[in-house]
């Protein structure tokens, strides 16, 4: 469902162009119907690699397709769903039309799009606030608006870039809801945190990357029948990461 | 343009609900309410004075708008990444650039429109109170006016957009467009005066000489679409200059649109 060949990127920073390694040769497989968590600490090059899948942002080497469409193919996101870190929509407008938005430029008719932002609107708790501007909600609204949007299209690979951050307990009870929903319904989630529990509850399989490189594969169950639980593989990885580089 | 029409009709809302607007638009009102106390107080030459202002009024507040709303509403889309949202769609970079420009030419559309019927209005009052200064009067030739600054700012937003595909930041695209304006406005006298030197045997330096026919040649002249003098004045413009003035404001407008386009087609948002 993704398949990731061989990236690599590097990015330039400051004025003396010094060049950071954000990813390394990384390759990676999500399967259709899988939940898979990308785990890694700050600055490890998860939300790089999601923005490659994005088409944000332009891999140096290697390549990435999703549903076997090369993600360049602007086409290849009308079935994809993204959710960005500390998402930002434009101020003015209502969760209503952010909606309104985001179905029609995926190509839904207008009577998809308002049954879906029924849906959605309910399932994420905004029903009330369909009509306030985006500018007078919280942090927690404009993630769970952020959510809605990136459903609002049905898609059939879903990636979301710290989907918990900024939530409360309740708002992050119904994001985990809402990633068993999708598994239920057969679609693909992608998803990156640096917060073990979010990954242990609802992940299938489990990548680790720590310093733009990806340290290990595997599936969850296996990972917690063989360790402790995943903070110690996860800490482990880190360390070892660590002595790597300081080699 | 079913691609274009949902991002043209998201960035109209935002700016049109931009309370910066109401404050232009307020200034530009003011204005126009000052054009009669103007008038009444000086007495002469009221009818030129009556439309020169009503048109400067429209004209300073579309610059505004552009130079303030129209530049934040793309350089906030990659200053805050609200980009995110409309890129993760099936929509391209240069379906991003020309649907986000046409919803700017909507917002200047209504918007002077707005205002240019309250000039419009103002002028009719002042005709109505002192119609003996209104002896040569052309309405005809105050809508092409109106039209005309319509153009201009557009053609100016586009400018801002072609800047902001290439920038970092808003505030390099706003010194850049500002100095679009500024030598837009003023390369037509310049180059002039440069040419006119020769019969003056005054030799400038070529340098100079080349720079100023460099910025002739590359940025739009915007002393075309100013026909505020005419119109205060009812000197009549051939059909020709209106036709090659609009034709000018809409290839320029598209060239940059296209440049902005291909530009930011291989632009990165991390």
């Amino acid at each position: 469902m993704i398949k990731i060949t061989g990236i690599s990127k590097d990015f330039k920073i400051g004025v003396g162009a010094k060049q950071v390694r954000a990813l390394e040769n990384l390759d990676l497989e999500v399967q259709k119907g899988e939940v898979f968590g990308f785990l890694g600490p700050n600055g490890a090059g998860k939300s790089t690699m999601m923005k490659i899948l994005m088409n944000l942002i332009f891999p140096d080497k290697g390549s990435a397709s999703i549903m076997g469409n090369d993600v360049r193919d602007r086409e290849t996101r009308r079935h994809v769903g993204y959710l960005p870190e500390n998402p930002y929509f434009y101020d003015y407008l209502t969760a209503e039309e952010l909606l309104w938005f985001g179905g029609r430029a995926s190509g839904l008719t207008s009577v998809a799009v308002k049954k879906r932002t029924d849906e959605l609107l309910d399932k994420v708790n905004l029903r009330s606030a369909r009509k306030r501007q985006l500018r007078t909600y919280s942090k927690g609204m404009v993630q769970r608006a952020g959510l809605a949007l990136a459903l609002v299209h049905d898609p059939e690979v879903v990636i979301f870039d710290e989907p918990m951050s900024g939530l409360d307990p309740i708002g992050r009870k119904m994001v985990g809801d809402l990633i068993v929903e999708l598994k239920a319904g057969g679609k693909t989630v992608f998803f990156s945190s640096h917060i073990l529990t979010d990954i242990e509850r609802f992940c299938d399989r489990v990548g680790i990357i720590i310093r733009g490189r990806l340290r290990m594969v595997d599936r969850l169950d296996h990972l917690l029948s063989t360790s402790v639980g995943l903070e110690d593989v996860f800490m482990k990885e880190v360390v070892q990461a660590g002595g790597e580089a300081e080699a | 343009m079913t691609t274009l029409w949902p991002i043209m009709l998201i960035t109209f809302k935002e700016g049109i609900r931009n309370r910066a607007i109401y404050a232009i638009s307020l200034v530009a009102l003011m204005m126009l309410v000052a054009n009669f106390l103007i008038c009444g107080m000086i007495m002469q030459e009221v009818g030129k004075v009556a439309v020169d202002i009503a048109l400067s009024a429209v004209s300073i507040s579309g610059l505004l708008l552009v130079l303030f709303v129209g530049i934040n509403l793309m350089a906030k889309d990659l200053d805050k990444r609200t980009i995110y949202m409309v890129l993760s769609r099936p929509i391209s970079r240069p379906q991003y650039i020309v649907g986000k420009f046409f919803g700017m030419v909507l917002l200047i559309v209504t918007t002077t429109f707005f205002l240019s019927v309250f000039a419009v209005l103002s002028i009719f009052m002042i005709k109505l109170s002192y119609p003996h200064y209104f002896l040569r009067f052309s309405w005809p030739l105050v809508l092409l006016a109106l039209s005309f600054i319509t153009l201009s700012l557009i053609l100016l937003s586009a400018l801002s957009f072609l800047f902001a595909s290439f920038t970092s930041s808003s505030f390099i695209t706003l010194v850049l467009t500002m100095i679009a304006y500024i030598i837009g406005h003023s390369i037509s006298d310049v180059y002039s005066l440069i040419q006119a030197s020769q019969f003056a045997d005054i030799r400038p330096a070529m340098f100079i000489v080349k720079l100023i026919q460099t910025a002739y040649y590359l940025f739009p002249n915007l002393s075309f679409f100013d026909i505020k003098m005419q119109a205060a004045h009812a000197i009549p413009l051939t059909p020709s200059y209106i036709f090659w003035t609009l034709l000018y404001g809409l290839v320029y407008s598209s060239l940059a649109i296209a440049g902005a386009a291909m530009l930011f087609r291989r632009r990165e948002l991390p």
